[in-house]
């Protein structure tokens, strides 16, 4: 392990710099998010969760897939360094785990070349990913329902806390060793600088609220389908997509071409499960067409199939969308009411 | 690494309106490349995303069969705006095609069995795929028994396919239409019905593709015959954007329209709670 003191940060960030581009968590108008940073006085250290999720650094809100024309078509060409994401909280690099089964493969037909998505593929694959320890989770994170929690160090390259006027680095995947033994400025950590981790980890655990036990959450939700828990659940949702786009882990998207026939480009964007239009088909009829139908499949979607098909549950208990629902729902109150529901 | 995104151009060689008012017709295309078309091996039941630059693309299944070199068959039937952009194009037009995508019928399962296949409208195009490929290999296969459905005469596809396969000998061809109509003088009467009076034999593999009431209605008739569950195939439609499991479009259950199926058996649709 090693430490980098915040008044050198720069200078460390700089270096990260001469091989990657750096996205880090800043301000953007109003919001908070992981973008591109010039330097590392645009870093927001603070923040526990940005407002948008870093899905975006990986996986664009919009984005071209090609361009047309009269010389046929093009795929765009990524000129820029590979990229580094500093200041990532556990959840969210938990998060992009999630996304990478999704875009790197097929779960039923692994190592497939066709079911590569590599527009994922070439921005994730030789990614530097700093995680960084929460040292005051908020009220809305629940992390450790899944058995994550804010000191986790896997998934990620480097683990960094952040302890008083140092920032402690410590390389985990191989990666993310041999990165940090390149930077010579660094000095060793001591034995008390590790201490302080024990003691902050402790802290930052006691911010968490009372933990639900959620191992047989899979099994039930799966039970519930035709249960009429989905309209009580769904009865004030106003479909308006918000916990879908903050969601670090929502991938849903739609192909749209922009343009005209001879000239233009065809672009993929982030849709949602909430929307009516989602699944509506040309002859009018829609699998989905009511809104119970559509909150159902979200939630069955992030607590039973995705666990079905790749083992997990699609969300990390980052709370954004309890942050941003207008009317309220939160998805903790749903996973209680679901391991409490008494089958009828 | 490849890219499942990008089209392959095709040429429009052959257009043929398959119904009097015209909302059906039938594209042949050839590869532009023909590398393209080398590298391009597709069987009974897939399908793929046929695009048209500027407009987006619509998922067709493939009407041709893989014995029929060098081209790729599609019939589609006008509904909305991809739909109406296929119908103005002409011969010599160039569209991309993705694909092939999803997977197929169980045909190597049929070797050597009896095979019923039930369809109904326009949704006989994978079918079509089908049928053309076993009577290729006509020896591998068993009796092969076709009920066929549409609202009137008109409403049939490949009408000139039709009438060959109804001459031959070792293919049974059941064509029925809804209503009466003069000059029609094979049956009459709803898919339903008409399978329960053919009375198809249980021990043979049935692929059934129609309208979603042909085949709710149908199903149940083939279990009350007592057909095996997992020996039922029938192929869904979801609206698709992807095809490869990433857009989260075309999710029934834990599985994706487009990569898990569109084929499935009844034994597995039974569990999906909102596939019918
Ligand atoms: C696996 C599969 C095979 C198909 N095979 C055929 C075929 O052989 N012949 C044929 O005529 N049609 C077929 N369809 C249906 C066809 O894809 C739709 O009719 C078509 O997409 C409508 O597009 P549109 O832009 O003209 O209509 P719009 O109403 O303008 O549709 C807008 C969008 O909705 C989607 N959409 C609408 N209806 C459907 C639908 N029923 N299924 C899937 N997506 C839909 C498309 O993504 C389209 O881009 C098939 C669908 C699937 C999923
Ligand atoms: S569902 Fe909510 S808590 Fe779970 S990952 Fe998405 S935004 Fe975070
Ligand atoms: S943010 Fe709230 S109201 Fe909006 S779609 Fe999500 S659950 Fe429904
Ligand atoms: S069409 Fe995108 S997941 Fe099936």
């Amino acid at each position: 392990m090693v430490k980098i003191k915040k008044t050198r940060l720069k200078d460390f960030i700089d270096f990260v710099q001469q091989e990657y581009d750096v996205f880090a968590p800043t301000e953007v108008g109003k919001k908070t998010a992981f973008k591109k940073i010039d330097s590392a006085f645009e870093i927001i250290h603070d923040i526990v969760n940005t407002d948008r999720s870093p899905k975006e650094v990986f996986f664009p809100q919009s984005e071209v897939l090609f361009e047309y024309g009269k010389d046929g078509l093009k795929t765009p060409e990524r000129k820029e360094k590979p990229i580094a994401v500093w200041g990532l909280r556990h959840c969210d690099t938990s998060s992009l785990t999630m996304l990478n089964k999704v875009f790197s493969d097929a779960h039923q037909m692994p190592d497939k070349d066709m079911f590569k998505d590599p527009y994922w593929k070439e921005k994730y694959d030789n990614s530097l990913i700093f995680n960084q320890a929460c040292n005051t989770p908020l009220s809305t994170c629940f992390c450790h329902w899944f058995g994550r929690g804010p000191f986790d160090k896997t998934s990620s390259d480097i683990f960094v806390v952040d302890v008083d006027d140092v920032f402690l680095l410590e390389g985990i995947s191989e990666k993310g060793k041999a990165f940090l033994a390149k930077y010579e400025k660094a000095e060793q950590a001591t034995k008390e600088d590790e201490a302080k981790i024990t003691e902050l980890k402790r802290k930052a655990e006691s911010f968490l609220a009372e933990k639900t036990d959620i191992s047989e959450l899979f099994e039930k939700i799966g039970k519930l389908w035709d249960e009429p828990i989905w309209e009580e659940i769904s009865g004030k949702c106003v479909n308006c997509g918000a916990c879908t786009f903050v969601c670090s882990t929502c991938h849903c998207f739609d192909v749209s071409d922009e343009g005209k026939k001879g000239k233009g480009k065809r672009i993929r964007l982030w849709d949602s499960c909430m929307f009516q239009l989602f699944t509506k088909e040309a002859s009018g009829h829609n699998p989905r067409g009511i809104s119970t139908q559509r909150v159902r499949q979200r939630f069955m979607h992030k607590y039973n199939y995705f666990m079905d098909n790749y083992g997990v549950h699609l969300c990390t208990g980052c709370g954004r969308c309890v942050q941003v629902c207008p009317v309220n729902l939160d998805v903790r109150e749903l996973i209680k009411k679901v391991l409490d529901y008494k089958i009828s | 690494m490849s890219n499942t995104y990008i089209p392959i151009p095709m040429k429009v060689e052959k257009i043929l309106a398959e119904n009097p008012d015209r909302s059906l017709r039938t594209y042949d295309l050839s590869f532009v490349n023909e590398a393209d078309g080398k590298n391009f091996h597709y069987v009974p039941g897939q399908f793929c995303e046929f695009s048209i630059l500027g407009k987006g693309e619509s998922p067709f299944g493939i009407a041709s069969s893989p014995t029929e070199e060098g081209i790729l068959k599609f019939t589609v039937s006008r509904t909305g705006s991809v739909t109406n952009e296929i119908h103005y194009l002409q011969e010599g037009d160039i569209v991309g095609v993705r694909g092939p995508l999803g997977n197929w019928y169980p045909f190597e399962k049929f070797k050597g069995k009896d095979v019923v296949i039930i369809g109904g409208g326009f949704a006989f195009t994978t079918l079509r795929s089908l049928l053309v490929f076993m009577l290729e290999n006509r020896e591998d296969y068993g009796k092969i028994t076709v009920i066929y459905g549409a609202r009137t005469p008109d409403f049939f596809i490949y009408k000139e396919e039709l009438q060959e396969w109804d001459k031959r000998e070792d293919l049974n061809l059941i064509l029925t239409i809804d209503k009466p109509v003069p000059e029609w003088d094979k049956l009459c009467g709803f898919v339903p019905v008409v399978t329960k009076e053919v009375s198809p034999d249980p021990n043979s593999w049935c692929v059934i593709c129609g309208p979603p009431a042909m085949i709710k209605f149908t199903l149940p008739v083939l279990l009350e015959l007592n057909f095996a569950h997992d020996k039922i195939y029938t192929s869904l439609e979801r609206r698709m954007k992807c095809g490869i499991g990433k857009c989260g479009r075309c999710g029934i259950g834990s599985k994706y329209v487009c990569i898990d199926g569109p084929v499935f058996s009844y034994e597995e649709l039974k569990k999906i709670p909102d596939a019918f």
